[in-house]
């Protein structure tokens, strides 16, 4: 084309014939995801990558044993002939096409809340690792990915999804519009897969491109029942885009990009403002997982859960040293005891639920886990039990919850803090407040409590054996030559 | 502990709705005008199978196994998962831009039909034809509610493109009244599909861009099956702006008007108000109007004999904003299809443009390069970019000084302007024949021009798949 044309060029045209887009974002993020190399993986890397690893195993198969799991598992399983491929958690024999089996072992990841959370929020990890699982199990025996290829893909899927959010404000906050995971989450699922089944750079941008069309659910089906459906489709459609990329289908190049009048990724935040990723030929190649480290749960709630309950625990205790510790009663004991609860939090409308009516509301319920942690001292697993929802001292005490939201209390999981504050009948006030709770990136749990976690949650569905060779495959993962080791024992 | 914490009643209605309409809410026009969108569609999609979109589809989607099977289209014997068969379809019927738009902007039928004939092909029990029309009107009435609660809705889409949000909920509604969900069913498919909608316009003029509408016809009907399982969503979906509002800048739902239970109060339909248009030319529909407006300056210009359009000197097209079919020079089929200045060139050039227009060598070839090259856009503050208000403007400015322009209002297909029956069903036999043999063309004309007395609508199945006896030769040279 002559000078004279190329002059004719409106910037809508830089949008689609820019030879390879080679200055974007997004491919940027093509080069990344391929040209990343096992040498990039720092021990600091490779050692919270595999916390993130054993955690995500240990709650997907927690999960296995929820009525939602059991729901979508029958729902592939109707739909879909069993195809003896890609393992589904804790079922021992029942093997889905990857997909499938993204989808199923996505869905027990995020369906008791009991996942990772990133700062800025999302869930890393269940939108990645059940669609590399699956794909491995695809690969044929003889080409199984070794563990640090398998570690390479889950890092970069974790990395995107990080690079991300940070494309916009609206991510840092607590998220009002779309779930985060149905947006970086299967951006992040797609680049990990493309990674794993190797794809060219070119592919690799398709692939994230093809992702963002199946990208973005509401906000209103969080705490409802659908919400880890959220997670797996994540998993699911990352790899199903992955998969398409690799037979040749091609979308946006300029996915990523932020070009005006035709959003692409920008589609789902009100502002945006990309960036390009550092090449992996150049040195200071950084990952975010090195500066920003993953929270792990402790119950399985919605992170804010956690500032309140570990505040109300304080409170517990403190209430007990004045009721004189006895055993007998003392749920009844407390409840005639408490006139007033105060709740310091931030305003999340999601999480504010005075009364909740379902397992999934109350794991999303500021009121319902302080007044568990006021009555039993801790929040666990079985606090969200049918009879743990409807017993008489809590919802007593639901009763006398008044929630106030600070000016300095914003919404955010770096910074929020949760108040308790306790009036009893006497007219004793008594004060509980956490900054950050045991968990949080900033007091990381330790290895030792991070696989008690892992125990207790795989040990509901796996015998011991298996339970003690998975921790023993994840901690040495990035030695393994063959990830079966990993593969063998998920159900 | 019961205390209701949201107000649901818009989705409430929508749930009571699906479920309770019935035959009787069928209206003359209502049933006139959906079984031209249904012929219109099979034949685009059946055109549509022969895309390289649709092939990767295809490849992929049999990957699965699965126990009941629905027939892909054109396809002699071959079978997919339900929802697969949906996503192929659905593809095919998008892969070229050739099927029905609405207004508010939408391709409606491409994200229903598919997924619901996948569907019935699938039920125990016989699919009437009616049964069929009245799935695919409930899919198609909630796509049209839906777009009317919001002003973003009616103009040339941004952010997301529409089929991807509303194709799902349409597609989620009608699977849901095939399966004769409950209304609180209903209701649980919508907010599960709305968790699959919503894809970003930069990928509309890609090849991704079929799959809008075929994963919209999947994930509708895989929606509606979960909500059989007894899978749960929000209960006020389209009440929260937090919910089904999150598509939308300004949005503002109201409920839907009773079916008052069939005693005589009846039903107002959205497509008995509003009519699709349906397109003579598979491209963008915008392109509908610059070309009917460029064949009327090139036919004043050829008033005294064959135009030489090696001397043009100008061409000046005066067409509504929109930067996604504002494309000087498309290289692909898929940015010509959205291009203002390719499709007036054609036009000037060929004095028709048609499923051919859009080849690679139609694409490269020179005459239309140098055309292209003189062609400015404008975009007059009164042309709004919208299918209802908008126009197009033609002015070809020769080089001995002789001008000539002429103006489009309304397109033939546009809902103003609706194509006779004659040239729809015209439409549809050029493209079922690619596909199809002359039995099972002729077949499906008939087939569909009778639904609403039909006692199985799987019957379609068979004509759907009966090839050309070419079109096998040729797949089995191709090994």
């Amino acid at each position: 084309m002559s000078a004279t044309l190329r002059g004719l060029h409106q910037s809508a045209l830089e949008v689609i014939q820019r030879p390879a887009s080679e200055d974007s974002v997004t491919d940027s993020f093509g080069q990344f995801i391929q040209g990343v190399q096992p040498h990039h993986l720092t021990p600091t890397l490779l050692h919270r990558s595999k916390r993130m690893v054993l955690d995500s195993i240990g709650v997907g198969l927690l999960g296995s044993t929820t009525h939602v799991f059991q729901l979508a598992l029958q729902h592939c399983q109707h739909m879909y002939a069993p195809d003896d491929v890609s393992s589904v958690y804790g079922r021992r024999g029942t093997r889905l096409s990857p997909t499938l089996a993204a989808f199923v072992n996505g869905v027990a990841t995020h369906s008791m809340d009991f996942d990772d959370t990133w700062h800025p929020a999302t869930h890393p990890s269940g939108a990645v690792l059940p669609a590399l699982l699956a794909v491995s199990d695809m690969l044929p025996n003889n080409r199984k990915p070794s563990g640090r290829d398998f570690l390479l893909a889950f890092n970069v899927g974790i990395e995107v999804q990080g690079r991300l959010m940070r494309f916009s404000n609206e991510a840092q906050n607590i998220p009002k519009r779309f779930h985060p995971p149905t947006v970086v989450g299967t951006l992040g699922s797609a680049a990990a897969c493309a990674r794993l089944l190797s794809l060219e750079r070119s592919q690799c941008s398709h692939a994230l491109a093809i992702a963002a069309s199946l990208s973005g659910a509401p906000m209103a089906n969080a705490a409802t029942q659908s919400k880890p459906l959220h997670i797996g489709n994540a998993a699911r459609l990352g790899l199903e885009a992955a998969l398409l990329s690799s037979i040749g289908l091609e979308a946006s190049p300029r996915v990523l990009d932020d070009t005006s009048g035709v959003a692409g990724f920008s589609a789902f935040y009100e502002d945006y403002a990309p960036q390009p990723l550092t090449s992996p030929e150049e040195a200071g190649l950084r990952f975010l997982l090195e500066d920003q480290d993953m929270g792990f749960k402790r119950f399985p709630a919605h992170l804010g859960m956690h500032w309140v309950a570990d505040a109300a625990a304080s409170v517990h205790k403190l209430l007990l040293g004045e009721l004189g510790s006895q055993g007998m009663g003392r749920g009844s004991q407390v409840v005639g005891q408490v006139q007033d609860i105060l709740l310091r939090v931030p305003h999340s409308k999601y999480i504010n639920r005075p009364f909740p009516e379902s397992e999934h509301q109350a794991r999303h319920s500021f009121q319902f886990n302080a007044c568990s942690a006021l009555l039993d001292g801790e929040v666990t697993v079985l606090s969200f039990s049918q009879e743990a929802l409807q017993r008489p001292d809590l919802l007593a005490l639901l009763g006398r919850v008044r929630v106030e939201h600070p000016h300095d209390n914003p919404a955010n999981f770096d910074n929020m803090y949760g108040e308790v504050q306790v009036t009893l009948v006497g007219g004793d006030v008594l004060k509980g407040r956490c900054d950050t709770f045991y968990g949080h990136w900033r007091n990381p749990l330790t290895n030792e409590s991070l696989k008690k976690k892992f125990c207790s949650n795989a040990g509901a569905v796996l015998p011991r054996e298996k339970v003690e060779g998975l921790i023993e495959a994840v901690e040495g993962l990035d030695s393994l030559e063959d990830c079966s080791p990993l593969l063998a024992q998920l159900q | 502990m019961l205390r209701k914490v949201s107000h649901h009643s818009v989705t409430e209605s929508f749930g009571a709705a699906i479920s309770s309409l019935n035959a009787v809410h069928l209206t003359d026009t209502v049933i006139h005008r959906s079984k031209r969108m249904m012929l219109d569609t099979l034949g685009v999609g059946l055109l549509g199978t022969s895309t390289a979109v649709f092939s990767k589809a295809l490849q992929y989607s049999q990957f699965f196994k699965s126990v009941e099977r629905s027939s892909v289209w054109g396809r002699s014997g071959m079978t997919l998962p339900p929802q697969y068969a949906a996503f192929v379809n659905g593809i095919a019927v998008h892969s070229m831009d050739f099927d029905d738009t609405w207004h508010p902007a939408t391709h409606p039928s491409g994200a229903v039909l598919p997924a619901i004939l996948a569907l019935a092909e699938t039920l125990p029990t016989q699919t009437s034809g009616l049964d069929l029309l009245l799935a695919f009107n409930a899919g198609i009435e909630v796509q049209g509610q839906l777009m009317r609660f919001s002003k973003e809705a009616h103009n040339i889409p941004r952010r997301f493109h529409p089929p991807a949000v509303v194709g799902v909920m349409g597609s989620a509604a009608a699977s849901a009244k095939l399966l004769a969900l409950s209304p609180a069913q209903c209701v649980h498919s919508l907010a599960i599909a709305a968790s699959s909608a919503g894809a970003p316009m930069a990928n509309a003029a890609t090849q991704t861009k079929p799959l809008h509408t075929g994963n919209a016809a999947r994930r509708g009907l895989e929606a509606a099956k979960l909500a059989l399982l007894g899978l749960e969503g929000s209960q006020a979906i389209l009440d929260l702006e937090s919910g089904f509002g999150v598509f939308y800048s300004d949005y503002s739902p109201s409920e839907l008007p009773g079916t008052n239970g069939g005693c005589g109060g009846g039903f107002r339909w959205v497509l008995e108000e509003q009519d699709v248009a349906i397109k003579r030319f598979p491209a963008h529909l915008g392109m509908h109007w610059v070309v009917d407006a460029a064949l009327e300056a090139r036919a004043k210009l050829g008033a005294s004999g064959e135009p030489d359009l090696c001397k043009v000197q100008k061409v000046v097209l005066r067409v509504p904003p929109s930067r996604y079919i504002d494309c000087p020079f498309p290289a692909m089929e898929h940015q010509a299809r959205h291009s203002f200045q390719f499709n007036a060139c054609s036009a000037l050039l060929d004095n028709q443009v048609s499923v051919n227009s859009f080849s690679g060598p139609q694409i490269d070839r020179p005459a239309l390069r140098e055309l292209l090259a003189k062609v400015r856009v404008e975009n007059p503050q009164d042309n709004h970019p919208s299918f209802d208000k908008m126009y197009c403007e033609v002015t070809v400015e020769m080089e001995h000084g002789e001008s000539v322009t002429a103006r489009c209002d309304t397109f033939y297909g546009h809902w103003r302007k609706p194509l006779s029956q004659e040239d729809l069903v015209g439409k549809f036999e050029a493209n079922a024949s690619t596909v199809l043999s002359q039995e099972a063309v002729e077949s499906v004309v008939d087939i569909i021009g009778n639904i609403e007395k039909c006692p199985d609508c799987t019957v379609l199945r068979s004509y759907l798949q009966m090839s050309r006896p070419t079109t096998h030769l040729f797949r089995e040279h191709l090994g």
